[in-house]
């Protein structure tokens, strides 16, 4: 029980660059840490402060991978350590996706920006498990640069393992890349035109800023979507994880506990989710 | 615990002074004591007080369950360690309705370690009230939590500890009575409810923008209430390298509360943010929803310096004017 307050140490194992504000960081925890994708873990900085990330692939024995964007001010001190620094680790918190919900149906993954982190850690689970139908990612970023995982993804693709349209806001520069995968200047929902869905036999995960959010969940549901079976992860301040500190209460419910991830047939119920 | 058939004995005259010299050499005494400024305030005192009927401290005795702000772990560079154990405390003469209070932050904290240790170093024992103009409460409404509630003749044992505490005194005790626990017989207006349905029918209302428009949100509503029980977490650094994080009060009508990194705000105006307390005392949150947090006691409407009422808003919101 202590540990849901008090964390336990790790270390910051390595960092990759993916863009100029995110980053791949691999923590090495002390302890094993069983959390499944779309759950959280706080990062705790000691003397600095904490934060909520998701795992953004599987979390294996003490190994976890976080894609982290500078946005504040621990995330800015985290981008200031070096390999081999202590850190501390609690959760993991919340429910995480319901992999049930995928087999045997289509699944749809929709990302915005960011919110490919969590998504990343669901797909590596259905690759592993296989017994979804067909796996469709939708991804779309402000610019081409900032397609966060965009070589593995297209990888993915040319092996069948995933069928990927992408979306760039900005068409900046997006002319001078020598692209192996197509991508459409336009909001990511756009996308949604490219697909003959089998609406009753889908399940949509949807993952990214409250902007997304607010046009893309009801536009699956007027495709035909059951909104029992479109599913999206909140992002709050989350600061305790345990359904304490009321920071991220929505419609009276405790998102850190009871989510982060909730149906849209959920959602419509809780006031000001998507605001 | 419903009160319909809680243990009540006579007691003997020297009863209070046994109690004392029973509970001193393992507890700190606290009671509420009306300062000279005139200010009441739950204070370390030298013995428990016979006469513990002095009014409602200012500051709830949350403080002693989650002080303003607590450590929850210490960093030396190498290791996470726990905080130090706690005093034990006895606290006397607490209100009905600040039982009613500490039975919903233990549902709250029920899993919580911290809460936890300090909840158990801690002997309750409440005491008659006597009630003033901002009283709302419903005396019979909700569960009390508590050891032990004391009258100048008489003492109930609410709890098995209080139960235990009893047991060891059982000199100083008289016969067994069929006694109600001594509750506030007039309170000058119940605490005004609203059904859910009409409140989330009030979204678009204009009475929270009208509402909100005086609040200074100081946020000195939730500081006092004895149900407000939100947190942050501050890391500190000592000049010899040690970190602690510490847990401190929050406040919903802080602009950061639901601010996340990058900018975006969930609750980004007043309207919002008292809307949000009133669904909290209404309603409560979580797995308590559905039971209002709110206990009457009255504190916010004493404090508030532009005299916000929850209670107005409800009642408006029921009559249909808002």
């Amino acid at each position: 029980m202590l540990d849901q307050l008090q964390p336990h140490s790790a270390v910051l194992q390595a960092v990759a660059p993916l863009t100029a504000d995110d980053r791949l960081f691999l923590f090495l925890s002390a302890e094993p840490i069983s959390a499944t994708p779309g759950q959280f873990v706080e990062i705790s900085i000691p003397g600095v402060g904490g934060f909520p990330v998701s795992p953004c692939d599987l979390v294996k024995g003490k190994q976890i991978y976080s894609c982290i964007r500078k946005a504040g001010r621990v995330t800015s001190a985290l981008f200031e350590l070096e390999v081999g620094a202590s850190i501390g680790l609690r959760g993991p918190f919340g429910n995480g996706f319901d992999l049930s919900q995928c087999v045997n149906r289509d699944v749809l993954l929709l990302a915005g920006g960011l919110g490919i982190a969590p998504l990343r850690a669901l797909l590596a689970a259905l690759l592993k498990t296989e017994q979804h139908r067909q796996l469709i990612l939708l991804f779309g970023a402000k610019t081409f640069s900032a397609l966060l995982f965009r070589d593995e993804l297209v990888k993915l693709a040319k092996a069948h393992k995933l069928k990927l349209l992408l979306s760039v806001d900005d068409d900046e520069g997006l002319s001078h890349v020598t692209t192996d995968h197509p991508c459409r200047v336009g909001l990511v929902t756009s996308l949604l035109d490219e697909l003959t869905l089998q609406c009753k036999m889908t399940t949509a995960v949807v993952s990214g800023p409250p902007a997304l959010y607010r046009g893309a969940l009801e536009q699956l549901a007027t495709l035909g979507l059951p909104p029992e079976r479109i599913f999206a992860t909140l992002e709050r301040r989350m600061r305790c994880g345990i359904g304490e500190c009321c920071h991220c209460v929505t419609g009276g419910v405790y998102l850190c506990q009871e989510g982060p991830v909730f149906s849209l047939e959920k959602i419509r119920t809780l006031e000001g989710a998507l605001e | 615990m419903k009160d319909t058939h809680l243990p009540c004995f006579r007691i003997k005259p020297d009863f209070y002074d046994a109690l004392a010299h029973h509970l001193a050499a393992d507890f700190e005494f606290w009671a509420s004591l009306v300062g000279a400024d005139g200010l009441c305030r739950l204070q370390l005192v030298a013995s428990p007080p016979e006469n513990t009927s002095s009014g409602l401290p200012g500051i709830p005795f949350k403080k002693l369950l989650l002080p303003p702000a607590e450590p929850l772990w210490s960093w030396d560079g190498k290791t996470f360690q726990s905080p130090d154990p706690q005093p034990r405390r006895a606290v006397f003469g607490v209100a009905l309705c600040d039982l009613q209070a500490l039975w919903y932050l233990d549902q709250v904290f029920a899993e919580d370690p911290l809460y936890q240790e300090r909840r158990q170093h801690l002997l309750i024992v409440g005491g008659p009230c006597q009630p003033a103009d901002q009283c709302r409460c419903h005396p019979d409404e909700s569960p009390l939590a508590g050891d032990l509630f004391q009258t100048h003749d008489h003492i109930w044992s609410l709890s098995n500890r209080g139960h235990a505490v009893l047991k060891e005194l059982a000199k100083w005790l008289g016969a067994t009575v069929d006694r109600p626990l001594p509750k506030p017989l007039q309170v000058p207006k119940p605490r005004a409810d609203i059904r859910e349905p009409l409140f989330r029918a009030s979204t678009g209302s204009a009475i929270w923008q009208q509402s909100s428009q005086s609040c200074l949100a100081c946020g000195v509503c939730s500081a006092v209430c004895p149900t407000c029980y939100c947190y942050d977490m501050i890391d500190h650094t000592d000049l010899d390298g040690k970190s602690t994080r510490q847990r401190v009060w929050d406040n919903c009508f802080f602009s950061t509360h639901a601010k996340v990194a990058g900018g975006h705000d969930f609750r980004p105006d007043r309207a919002a943010r008292l809307r949000f307390r009133f669904e909290h005392k209404k309603f409560g949150f979580g797995p308590l929803r559905g039971r209002p947090s709110c206990v009457g006691c009255g504190r916010c409407l004493k404090a508030c310096p532009v005299d916000i009422d929850l209670d107005q808003i409800a009642e408006q919101l029921n009559a249909g004017e808002a």
